[in-house]
């Protein structure tokens, strides 16, 4: 048999556009960052190679580690509250209505607000003093105030994103209901089965989709969050509300610390990545089985 | 099991002008396979979602074995239905979406494997009892869902909406074998709904041609294809359908059209219907004579002819009528005598 070996190579110069694209888009900018991390930088003319030192400083970091930590936290909290709550939301949401387009509407406006507007929003509607729910809750009798109380800081954090983002939950969720053809609804009728029963055996595992798209959006989103308690809270009281990436900016643009926070950036880049191949091949894998 | 009697039954949507069914009437005797055969726009949909209790009728009454029904939800009337592409809860196993409507209605496990087993052995599918229906194909999963509406012994009605419309062609014999077989065996009053004249006049004891007009015809198989009732099951019913000519073409007295079946006509030279051969196809050999349909240009129209096919397009032939239905207002007033 005659051999197949390409003899003309120069098609290679037709993806060259996409691989100049992406290097100068990711890899070169990352590749940066990944030289940077293995220097001690004193100023641009005055580095030293240091190996894996910033590496292991920074992983026995006791502020990164709470960082750390209450990050995963936080990622938790809002999946735990905002998917179920998507999805009680889609479900609520009329199928054929003339209300319809209004609720989806009305539902697609948090998603369309800027970050730190939302978290201004937030910051004067919690204010004890001249905030709506804050002198609202104070004059229920509890001393609510989170610029002081990092519960309260934490509640209304977490109350923010919620209000934020469960939008695209059920917004996604919503689509994915719609989808489901109406056989499926007048067998389970003529089956018998009960409410929770349709949920759990028709529509929960054709939603199944869209919620590991809601899940992997929401942990890449909320492990990155930045903005919100910046404006909010300053990452305060103390460190109560000092999540990765804010403790990265103070490290990188408050101290100059460039080599430090750039391996900082790597480790956390590839916690990002872990967890989130960690959830989906966990999933793929239960495809399979 | 139930004999099922539609009394008037009439179906408006709401807004709409006219009755989309009007004044049905129909009795299926309690263990019989029926079909409803009609073309898209007819009502079948309609008439399934009013037997199912998906809607209400908004004039007359559907009777379960002479209990008014009309009013009550699908699940109160024991009614099971089939639908065009397999429904099936994708994350129990096989055994499971068959136990499942015993389940909900707390039947003992005893019981709901009795079932299901018995069932599964009807229909040939008990070595899939423990795999996922995704892993099956579209004609075992169609099955496993005529499984799921046979289990339970109460079912007093099992609808069939296009059953076969998924399952590709090979397929669809041996899946129509098996619904026929559990039919039988089981006793279960079916109503096949479909568009498909060939799967109505095999699978049904007794047919129902329905059009926006009603129902023109309920008959047997063989009543529906020798004589229709109407010239619309005529044309509807065989390929291809009745050939129609004026009833004074062939000296009939009464009536105004005669239909007859491309087999009841012969080549005959000093017959009636002359014409020239506008074109031949080829169907299969008898005795080594080709056979085929043979499609003459005359001055009624075209006429199509089953006979040897051993002619040439454009040759002048004449037709002789051995047997034909006499039609008056477009409904049937006579018939010649079985030749």
């Amino acid at each position: 048999m005659r051999s197949l070996k390409p003899r003309d190579n120069r098609a290679w110069f037709g993806v060259l556009p996409v691989v100049l694209i992406v290097a100068f888009s990711a890899v070169i900018p990352l590749m940066t960052v990944v030289n940077y991390s293995v220097q001690d930088i004193l100023d641009f003319n005055t580095r030293f190679f240091v190996g894996f030192e910033w590496y292991r400083e920074t992983l026995n970091d006791p502020r990164f580690l709470s960082a750390f930590v209450r990050q995963v936290v936080f990622s938790g909290t809002i999946l735990l509250i905002e998917i179920p709550l998507g999805i009680a939301v889609a479900k609520g949401i009329p199928r054929n209505s003339k209300l319809t387009p209004f609720i989806l509407i009305l539902l697609a406006l948090p998603l369309l607000i800027p970050w730190n507007v939302v978290a201004t929003i937030w910051q004067i509607f919690a204010r004890p003093d001249i905030g709506l729910l804050g002198v609202g809750i104070n004059a229920l009798g509890i001393p609510y105030n989170y610029a002081t109380d990092p519960t309260h800081a934490w509640i209304t954090i977490v109350a923010m994103d919620v209000w934020h983002w469960t939008s695209l939950v059920a917004l996604l969720a919503f689509a994915g209901l719609t989808a489901i053809p109406r056989p499926f609804y007048q067998a389970a009728e003529i089956d018998g089965a009960n409410r929770w029963q349709i949920f759990r055996l028709i529509e929960l595992p054709r939603l199944r989709g869209v919620l590991i798209i809601a899940i992997l959006l929401r942990l890449m989103d909320s492990f990155m969050i930045y903005t919100e308690p910046f404006v909010l809270t300053g990452g305060g009281p103390g460190n109560a509300t000092t999540f990765l990436s804010q403790y990265l900016t103070t490290m990188a643009v408050g101290q100059f610390d460039l080599g430090p926070a750039a391996a900082f950036s790597v480790i956390y880049f590839l916690f990002i990545l872990l967890f989130c191949w960690l959830f989906y091949s966990s999933v793929v894998r239960n495809d399979d089985s | 099991m139930a004999g099922i009697r539609l009394d008037k039954l009439s179906f408006r949507y709401p807004g709409a002008d006219t009755n989309t069914l009007e004044d049905l009437q129909l009795d299926i005797a309690n263990g019989e396979a029926h079909a409803l055969l009609g073309a898209s726009g007819a009502g079948k949909t309609t008439l399934l979602n009013l037997l199912s209790g998906i809607l209400s009728p908004t004039g007359g009454r559907i009777l379960f074995d002479s209990e008014d029904v009309s009013a009550l939800a699908g699940r109160i009337r024991n009614v099971a239905q089939v639908f065009q592409f397999p429904v099936l809860y994708e994350s129990l196993s096989v055994f499971e979406n068959l136990a499942f409507p015993l389940q909900t209605r707390r039947a003992s496990a005893a019981r709901i494997a009795e079932r299901v087993d018995y069932v599964s052995a009807e229909l040939g599918i008990a070595a899939l009892h423990k795999r996922k229906p995704g892993t099956l194909t579209l004609s075992e999963k169609q099955l496993v869902a005529v499984g799921k509406a046979l289990t339970r012994p109460d079912t007093s009605l099992v609808l069939l909406d296009e059953p076969l419309t998924a399952v590709e062609p090979r397929k669809k014999w041996r899946l129509r074998q098996a619904l026929l077989k559990a039919q039988s065996d089981l006793g279960v009053t079916m109503i096949y709904v479909t568009h498909d004249q060939t799967e109505a006049l095999t699978f049904a004891e007794r047919v129902s041609v329905l059009t926006a007009d009603g129902i023109l015809q309920t008959g047997t198989p063989e009543e529906i294809y020798q004589s229709p009732a109407h010239e619309f099951v005529g044309h509807f019913v065989g390929s291809p359908g009745m050939n129609f000519v004026p009833a004074s073409a062939l000296g009939v007295a009464h009536g105004e059209r005669i239909g007859f079946r491309p087999e009841w006509a012969l080549i005959d030279a000093q017959g009636p219907i002359a014409g020239s051969i506008k074109r031949i196809r080829m169907q299969s050999t008898e005795n080594g004579v080709p056979m085929g349909l043979i499609t003459l240009d005359t001055r009624f129209g075209e006429i199509a002819v089953r006979s040897m096919a051993n002619l040439d397009v454009g040759a002048d032939i004449a037709l002789r009528v051995n047997r034909y239905v006499v039609f008056a207002g477009k409904t049937r007033v006579g018939e010649s005598a079985l030749a």
